[in-house]
């Protein structure tokens, strides 16, 4: 009882000072409110579960997920290379990358256009989940089944986006590149490329989090014997919750590591658009 | 309709491309098969055994067409081997996903709107829940709200709600706020209340927004329901169909079940582009 | 408002409490997906064995990420159907449960290799890659690894392991020399792809001597306490039983009863007819009750699991004879 009246109480108090720093706009708020908001939020949760008394077997307290996450480095390390640099970023260069080649190549062909992005919605709203063991069937277990699965996933926003991004330039642009008589390729280079560049980046954002879920997921679905995915899979069998939590807050922060690396790019490549200047 | 042809020679492009890949995917378990029973194969005799496999690594489309013709056409819908019925099911998880998803969403896009600390400590956790695999996750969620005697079907809708909420609070927060300094302004010089406002300008002005985001929340509804139902598989659904189709090696299966699932989406999307045609046009929105 | 919180309270016992003269409610856990496997169970419902008993059996199937025991300690389930290795092991973890029955006698679990692979006795295994499942399923092959001093970190001299999925593709496609299959499943789908039992060298744990106990029903221990509570279990127990051995006499009508609560849809009369001659050639020499000799076997293979054993010390109180001296006798 005394575990859940301390949790409320301190739920309590952290919102009131967090309407407090917001309303006095105090230096650093935008950092302090968030992390605040989240500290609060895994100090309720070990109230609760030990309030509670909630099995570690079905949610361990944060502590617990602490302590896994500072003794078993070693092992979430192997995890994270094998599931991180081999599946993910790999599938996603290559995905991300050809997906680029062929938006432009289908950019002279209206005709292939409006016949690829309804086929191509189609396709990205398969459930990639299922596709996961067709791709270990085909590729094997390691890394290479992982990141065609991450192929997968990304191909098709990053086509559809960077389709439309070469779309979005004013037809008053493209007469003015026709009075200095450009050809195709300085059109593209000069004026429709950094016109696409917003879209484009969308698409690289979103296909951040979906590269790290598909390599994930992927592994469920066979795989060596390290690996996120794998990790998370076998330790609830072995009733490591613990371990699975840890894998989980990895991923979570990879996940937002990563898609921050990308924003943090977006920004310097992109300083000029309106969207970055507030 | 002038996309029709375009969108014909396209999917004939995949499916000739379907069909190269189903021969040269086929062709190693063809010959050893022939190899084991020491015969050697003519390259036509090879085509033919690829095209007909009972577990092929990629089936040919045709095999697929006549799985999902066996299993929707041929079968009552209440037979357990009805695509319809395991559709059916699905489809129940996800719409209950999708109105959890929907109310989740708004809320929390309203809270967001109107209250700055909700839009500061609580936004960004919102993006970083989506990094966490729900696959991973959904396991323990059923076993914790099977140990709070919650019906299977809302747990799998709380699953498929963890999806679709996220572009719902993103689109509408982004209608909400979307009109602009002049507009408030007017309201505040008719001395609208807040309420007022919320009624008259912002919801109004979101419902675009709000469509666009429904049409990713609904195909991302039906992704959470289908990995729901990988661990929730006694009810059946195309994903318990999936589940079983990889646990045996049926291939037909789970690509008739995958196609099943995006054709589900792909009418879930086309109905809320209709619905946002007609809801546009009578608030005079329509573009 | 409180008195209206109480009547409705009251009014939850009172229904609660007439549920119970009706009949006793159980829920049972399964280890896997819907198959003749479990055949007994769906059996014993399907014929009112558990009615006759006075009992009211809801039989939850599990699936790949379904861990029984994590089910149980939630308290979504009475009892859990589970592998004794991976039961022992969550008794370790903290999670006290305990073997009330067993009525698996022998293991059906073993190692299929292709021949071609040139592997013909365990020796042969080092250098080559094998698929194991996972999820508490492993310990069984790790204990005989040990056993055979061959490593299988991927170190010099060991063997590759690979975390197999749910079919046997990796055999089929040559991804791996040999996985595990039971006799009664997945051996019987690598025949089914086209492989024969000529081109096949098959390993069986129990053969091996290193066979752990399988599909037993587990229980929490504080639940024992409660002898309400045991005797719905002995009851439980005793018409399981009578249900498994129906099932071993009558198999085809068994496997049919297993198809019809298959709510995928996806499992095939053939295979199941199949599976249910192949299981009722384990459960046949148990009376349910646990032979205390496989138990111990059983320890003795888990505590020998080299340097990483899957259970550290002999585990006590991990089962109980009390509930099938009752039903038995």
């Amino acid at each position: 009882m005394m575990w859940i009246a301390l949790a409320l109480i301190v739920w309590a108090a952290a919102f009131a000072l967090n309407v407090f720093l917001v309303r006095n706009k105090a230096p650093g708020v935008g950092y302090l409110v968030p992390v605040i908001f989240g500290l609060t939020l895994l100090f309720v949760w070990e109230g609760f579960v030990r309030g509670f008394g909630i099995s570690p077997v079905l949610l361990p307290p944060p502590s617990a997920i602490g302590a896994a996450l500072v003794s078993k480095t070693h092992i979430l390390w192997e995890d994270l290379v094998q599931t991180f640099f081999k599946g993910a970023l790999s599938g996603y260069i290559i995905g991300c990358g050809s997906a680029f080649v062929i938006a432009l190549l289908i950019d002279r062909s209206p005709f292939l256009q409006r016949g690829l992005l309804p086929v191509g919605n189609f396709i990205a709203a398969l459930p990639i989940v299922g596709l996961a063991p067709i791709m270990v069937m085909w590729f094997g277990f390691d890394w290479q089944s992982k990141a065609a699965v991450v192929v997968a996933m990304v191909f098709f926003p990053m086509l559809v986006n960077t389709v439309q991004g070469l779309q979005a330039t004013e037809a008053m642009q493209r007469d003015l590149m026709r009075t200095y008589a450009a050809s195709y390729w300085q059109t593209l280079v000069n004026l429709r490329l950094p016109a696409a560049m917003p879209f484009i980046f969308n698409g690289l954002k979103i296909a951040t989090t979906l590269a790290l879920i598909g390599a994930i997921v992927a592994e469920f679905f066979g795989s060596p014997i390290k690996g996120m995915g794998f990790r998370i899979s076998t330790e609830v069998g072995k009733l490591a919750l613990d371990m699975v939590w840890a894998e989980i807050t990895v991923a979570a922060l990879l996940g937002s590591a990563f898609y921050g690396t990308v924003a943090l790019f977006e920004k310097r490549m992109t300083f000029w658009h309106p969207s970055q200047r507030h | 309709m002038r996309n029709i042809l375009p969108i014909l020679t396209v999917v004939a492009v995949i499916v000739a491309l379907w069909y190269a890949l189903a021969v040269v995917l086929n062709a190693p378990w063809a010959y050893s098969k022939a190899e084991r029973a020491e015969q050697t194969l003519s390259f036509s005799e090879m085509v033919s055994d690829t095209m007909a496999q009972k577990k092929p690594r990629l089936p040919a489309p045709h095999q697929v067409a006549v799985e999902i013709w066996e299993t929707t056409a041929e079968k009552k819908i209440t037979s357990k081997r009805s695509l319809i019925y395991h559709g059916w099911i699905t489809l129940q998880a996800t719409l209950l996903g999708f109105a959890f998803g929907i109310a989740l969403g708004i809320g929390l896009a309203v809270a967001i709107v109107y209250f700055r600390v909700v839009d500061m400590s609580v936004m960004p956790w919102i993006i970083a829940s989506q990094t966490v695999p729900i696959l991973a996750i959904a396991p323990m969620i059923v076993v914790v709200l099977a140990a709070l005697q919650v019906d299977d079907i809302v747990a799998k809708g709380v699953i498929s709600m963890y999806l679709s909420f996220f572009p719902v609070v993103v689109g509408m927060v982004k209608g909400l706020r979307s009109p602009d300094g002049m507009l408030m302004d007017q309201m505040k010089t008719y001395s609208a209340s807040a309420s007022q406002t919320f009624w008259k300008l912002r919801l109004p002005n979101s419902v675009p927004y709000l469509f666009t985001s429904l049409k990713v929340g609904a195909a991302a509804s039906l992704v959470g329901a289908v990995v729901a139902e990988l661990s929730l598989s006694q009810n059946g659904g195309l994903g318990a169909r999936l589940l079983a189709g990889s646990y045996y090696g049926q291939t037909i299966q789970i690509w008739s079940a995958l196609l099943s699932a995006a054709t589900l989406a792909a009418l879930m999307v086309m109905s809320l582009g209709a619905l946002e045609k007609a809801t546009l046009k009578r608030m005079g929105m329509a573009a | 408002m409180k008195t209206i919180l109480n009547t409705a309270l009251a009014g939850v016992l009172a229904f609660g409490a007439g549920m119970a003269q009706a009949a006793d409610e159980v829920t049972l856990q399964l280890k896997w997906v819907t198959q003749a496997q479990f055949a007994g169970y769906y059996v014993a419902a399907d014929k009112g064995f558990y009615e006759e008993e006075g009992l009211d059996v809801t039989i939850k199937p599990g699936g790949p990420d379904i861990a029984p025991a994590q089910v149980i300690a939630g308290g979504g389930a009475d009892v859990v159907l589970d592998w004794m290795p991976s039961a022992l092991a969550s008794r370790e973890k903290g999670l006290p449960l305990v073997n009330i029955a067993q009525p698996f006698k022998s293991s059906g679990m073993m190692l299929t290799c292709r021949k071609d692979t040139g592997i013909t006795a365990p020796e042969d295994f080092k250098g080559k890659t094998l698929g194991v499942w996972f999820f508490g399923n492993e310990y069984p092959f790790l204990s005989w690894m040990s056993k055979l001093g061959i490593p299988t970190d991927g170190s010099e001299g060991g063997v590759t392991v690979l975390k197999q999925g749910f079919n046997v593709d990796p055999i089929l496609q040559g991804q791996a020399a040999c996985i595990s299959t039971m006799t009664y499943n997945e051996y019987w789908q690598v025949i089914d792809a086209g492989l024969t039992a000529d081109d096949l060298v098959t390993f069986k744990y129990e053969d091996m001597g290193v066979a752990t106990l399988e599909d037993g029903m587990y229980v929490l221990e504080d639940n024992l306490a409660d002898p309400a509570f045991k005797d719905k279990m002995v009851r439980f127990v005793r018409a399981s039983m009578k249900g498994w051995k129906y099932a071993e006499e009558n198999p085809d009508e068994a496997a049919e009863i297993v198809l019809d609560n298959d709510a995928t849809g996806a499992q095939t009369e053939e295979h199941q007819k199949r599976m249910m001659g192949e299981i009722a050639k384990l459960t046949a020499g148990s009376n349910g009750a646990l032979d205390v000799a496989d138990y111990e076997r059983t320890v003795q293979t888990l505590l020998e699991g080299g340097s990483d054993p899957v259970i550290t010390a002999a585990p006590e109180g991990a089962y109980t004879m009390e509930i099938t001296d009752a039903a038995l006798n």
